[in-house]
Formats: structure tokens, sequence, C-alpha cells
């Protein structure tokens, strides 16, 4: 799954001149909470909702007139991702620099962002349930060749699988999660136990 | 005396010897019955047609069943459902759904009409099968038959579903119909099939807040399962006022089923059966369909079913079942029955379990009951 797949664009942006109040009407009537700021175009800088509230607020030192421009209080090293990036390292980046979005660039051309929220969204679509289907986990060791054992397995049931989650354990062992075409997993996991396979669910008679 | 409704063509939805939703079921129950000397004297529906068909189901896809049950299967049968390990093809299928749903139809019908209170359909309860989809075993859905049906009479139906598996295809079917109550209770879907069932699942539009899941841990035995009924159906039941329950009874939420992990004992069941009576006179004077549905251990599916039916003849609940009838059945399966229509004791759950459920089903209500207003 890559940047694209989940990206929403194009993207709410302002000018640098634009008035804080102004920015902040923006993401209200965008429900955004985050505006890319351009000047000719290129990505100078980035605004969220928290730097308006907090550069206006009583608990600021030298608190800045609505009136004031944008380009006072964005940030404006932006860290941005492109198309063409895998999900998961987007995902990395927002939380090793704790941001809540990423633009994402077309060589200089902002063409969309990725947030938090459309993270969540690819978990659901990632994880969730397309058709009906029943489920069964396998833990193997984490060396080569087990997946295509346990597809292998399965393929002589019969049974379609919709889809595969895996996750690391402890003591080099991964938990596989399959999402397979039937309701009668126990007769599918009698045969991978058969295989030799360590099924932990569904759980044995 | 409740009518029982089935039809021995009812026989012929077989998936074949190794498929686990088996006629065997209904024959050992109406063995039992005639052995115990109860005239087994059926009201035998027609098929439904299929236009009935078609006001659940696509086109496309009657088209799918009808060419599989001539034997020759369209190549895309699979993105339809069919040809699948659950729902392999045979020979008549159309036909032999066609009466399930017929049946579950004419139940309907025998109610809306006023000709029957309470009405058991020996049979269907497809509650898997979608718009487009066979799944889960279910190929049409008897069960939005009856609820179309229902409405079309001006009727509000809660229908309520305590086959261990989410009734998914009711489900979707009515998502967002105003003048049904869906009630769920099933294992969740985080380990069973369909996988469906969540709290969050509550309806959309005009149905919004109508369609309640309350998904149990595996493991739930017989008091944390009643306990969950208890804050959930009879509350719900009183806001939505509906005039007639349908009900579909699968029976695999039963310790021993074998593609599930409730832990019911018979004792649950006839608790729970007891209850639903008594609720159908409270709101609908009595206007209930009670249909089958899953139930994958003989032994255990049998004797649930012979409970509902002698409950609703109400009739006395016999102790031992008859000597005759075990012995012919335990050759013919090459398996130990139950001697007892009960199972020794009920089951308990662990505290865990409790708690969960419990919390599960409080969210549920938090929820909805805002949806209620």
């Amino acid at each position: 799954m890559l940047v694209r797949d989940i990206m929403h664009g194009p993207a709410v942006t302002i000018s640098v001149d634009t008035s804080l109040a102004d920015a902040y009407h923006a993401m209200q009537h965008h429900d955004v909470r985050h505006l890319p700021v351009l000047q000719n175009d290129l990505l100078v800088g980035i605004v969220t909702d928290r730097d308006l509230r907090y550069a206006t607020s009583v608990l600021h030192p030298a608190p800045f007139s609505e009136e004031v421009e944008v380009s006072h209080v964005m940030a404006r090293s932006v860290i941005t991702t492109t198309p063409l990036d895998p999900v998961e390292e987007a995902a990395r980046l927002m939380r090793r620099h704790k941001i809540g979005c990423l633009p994402v660039m077309e060589g200089p051309k902002l063409v969309g962002m990725v947030t938090g929220t459309d993270l969540l969204d690819a978990i659901i679509r990632l994880t969730g349930l397309q058709k009906p289907t029943g489920r069964i986990a396998v833990q193997l060791a984490d060396t080569p060749g087990q997946l295509a054992r346990v597809a292998a397995l399965v393929d002589a049931q019969d049974v379609n699988i919709h889809s595969v989650l895996t996750y690391p354990k402890a003591n080099k062992q991964t938990l596989v999660i399959l999402r397979v075409d039937t309701l009668n997993t126990r007769a599918l996991a009698d045969a991978l136990r058969l295989g030799g396979l360590n099924v932990t669910w569904p759980p044995e008679d | 005396m409740a009518p029982v409704v089935y039809h021995p063509r009812y026989l012929d939805y077989w998936f074949g010897p190794q498929h686990p939703f088996s006629p065997l079921r209904q024959r050992m129950l109406i063995d039992l019955l005639e052995t115990m000397g109860h005239a087994f004297d059926p009201v035998l529906p027609q098929p439904a047609t299929r236009e009935e068909i078609r006001a659940i189901h696509s086109e496309a896809y009657v088209q799918q069943v009808e060419a599989a049950s001539t034997g020759c299967p369209l190549p895309d049968a699979s993105d339809y459902g069919l040809e699948t390990m659950d729902v392999p093809t045979f020979q008549g299928m159309d036909t032999a759904t066609r009466y399930l749903v017929g049946g579950t139809l004419h139940a309907a019908r025998m109610v809306a009409d006023g000709s029957a209170r309470r009405v058991l359909q020996l049979g269907g309860g497809l509650h898997h099968a979608q718009h487009a989809l066979a799944s889960g075993f279910c190929v049409y859905n008897d069960l939005s038959a009856a609820i179309r049906h229902f409405e079309g009479c001006g009727l509000r139906v809660a229908y309520i579903d305590v086959d261990v598996h989410h009734g998914d295809g009711v489900q979707w079917l009515h998502y967002s119909d105003p003048a049904l109550l869906n009630l769920s209770l099933h294992e969740s879907g985080r380990y069973l099939f369909p996988g469906t069932g969540t709290i969050h699942e509550i309806g959309d539009g005009a149905g919004k807040g109508l369609k309640l899941n309350v998904p149990l841990e595996p493991g739930t035995s017989d008091d944390s399962y009643l306990e969950e009924f208890e804050r959930v159906v009879p509350h719900a039941l009183a806001w939505f006022g509906p005039d007639v329950l349908l009900i579909q009874a699968g029976a695999d939420a039963h310790l021993q089923d074998p593609l599930a992990h409730l832990r019911l004992s018979t004792h649950a069941y006839e608790a729970l059966f007891r209850r639903l009576i008594q609720l159908s006179d409270a709101h609908t004077e009595g206007r209930a369909v009670f249909t089958l549905g899953g139930g994958y251990d003989f032994d255990a599916a049998t004797r649930v079913w012979a409970l509902l039916y002698f409950l609703l003849q109400d009739e006395p609940l016999p102790g031992r079942l008859p000597q005759d009838w075990l012995d012919r059945w335990r050759d013919r399966l090459q398996t130990t029955l139950t001697p007892t229509l009960h199972d020794p004791e009920p089951t308990t759950s662990s505290g865990q379990v409790v708690a969960h459920n419990r919390q599960v089903t409080q969210r549920l209500l938090e929820t909805v009951v805002p949806c209620w207003s």
C-alpha cells in the first residue's frame, strides 16, 4: 500500500500573507487541522490549528494579533512524503517527528496530504472485512518458507484466503492471521495441524 | 398447539455427506417426535416463487443459482459465493432452497393473516445469504422473505437471531429498514465467521439504532448469555413495540457444537425459548415465527430443537429419550448420544468472560439508546 492509495488531494492551501484569522476560518470551513502554506506555488511552511490557537492565546508570552500573517507563526522546514512512498514509511516519519500530517510532493508540486486519520482508514482497510470470512491464527517460526507451507495446506483444502496479517512475537515466532472464505474453520484447522502447524485459533477440541 | 411448517423436500437442501449443514438434523428430530408418539402432521408449504426470491436477491445472482442448479454453474459462480467450500452447488439447488424460503414465508402468512399465533418452521434460518452472495451454507434468505411479507401487511417486525454466528445477511439486507428491529446474539466476529456483528453496526439512515449486535466472548456459558439477553432484548422490544417476532433459533451456541466456541447447555436454551415465548405474549399478543438455523452437532441440535418443539406445543418435557431411537441413531451416526433431553447440568462462564460481556453490552446500549429518543 502506497501513500497515493490513502492520500487525499488536492490539498486546501493558504498563502504566506493569509491572516491568522482567515487561516483559522479556512480550517473550520474545510474541517481540517493542517494547512500547507504556499508562496508562488511553492511549499514554504505548514500551520496547524494548535499553532494558531497558541499564537493568539493569553498563555502565549507575546500573543499575536489575529491580523498577523501566518508566515510569522508557521513551521518552515516541512517534512514531506511522495505518492510512491510506502504507507508504513509515512507512518514511521509521522511517529518519529510527532507530527499529524505529511504534505505529499511530486517534485516541487504539492499534490495532496496524508494525515493520521488517513492512516487509521488504511488500518481499517488492511484489517477490515470486505467479505464474510472465518479466522485462523497460526504461529510460525520466523524463518523462510513458513508462510508458503501454510498457503500450500490451505490451497489443498480448496479454501480461498481473503487476507493475511502477520505480526512478530517473542522468541523468533510470527503470528499469522488468515481470513478465509469458510465458516468451517475447524476442518481447515485440523488439516493445518495434520500438516504439522501450530494453529492457535480455533482451539483444539 | 403451534402449527409446524415442514415439507419433505426440505431434505433436498443437501451439500453432500462431508458438509456440516445436513438435513439429517430434521430427520433425527422428526423420528424422535414420532418415536415418542407425537402425530407429526406438518403444514406443507409451496416453494417460494421466482418473484418472491427476486424481491430479495439480484437477477444476476438468481441466474447464477439457476444455472448451478442444472449442474452447469457459470464460470464466475464463485464471485457470487457459489461453488465454494461452504456453498458447493448441486442439482436442484434452486428448487430445494425455494422450498425452505416458501416454508418461512408460509409461516409468516399464517401469523400475519391471524390463522395462527406461534408457528415453528422446521427448516430455514438462512441468515447469511446476501443480495448477490451465497455465504455460510445459505443460498436464499428466507428470513428476509418473511420480514418483507410482514412489512407488506403493515406489521413492525423484531428479528431475534440466536444462532452463534452473526446474522449478517439479514442485517445488510435491512440495514436502513425502519420497520425492522434486528437483535443478533452471537460469538464475537473477532474469532468467528462471518467477522461482523460488532456493537458499532447499529444501522443507517432511518434504520439507525435499530440493528443491535451482542458479540459474546468465546467460552460464554449459560449464566452470562442469559444475563446479556436480559440486558438488551426485553428493553429493546419494549421500546420498539413490534407486532410480530421472527426468531432464528440456530442451535450452534451449544457447547458440543464443533464450529463455534460458546458453551450453552440445553438448560440455557430452555430458559431462552421460554423467555422468547413470554416476550411474544407480552409484546406481540403471541405472534411469533421460529425457524431453525445452524447446529452442527447432531445430538445437541436435535435435543435443542426438540425442546423448542415441546415448549411451543406447551407439552411436558421428556426426561429420558426413547431407547430405540437412541440405538437407531447411534448406529447410524456411529457416535454416542446423550440419553436425556437435557444436558447433565448448566454451564458457568469464567469471571473474565462475564465481565467482558457485561462491558460490551453496556457500551452497545450507550451507543443505541440515544438513537431511540
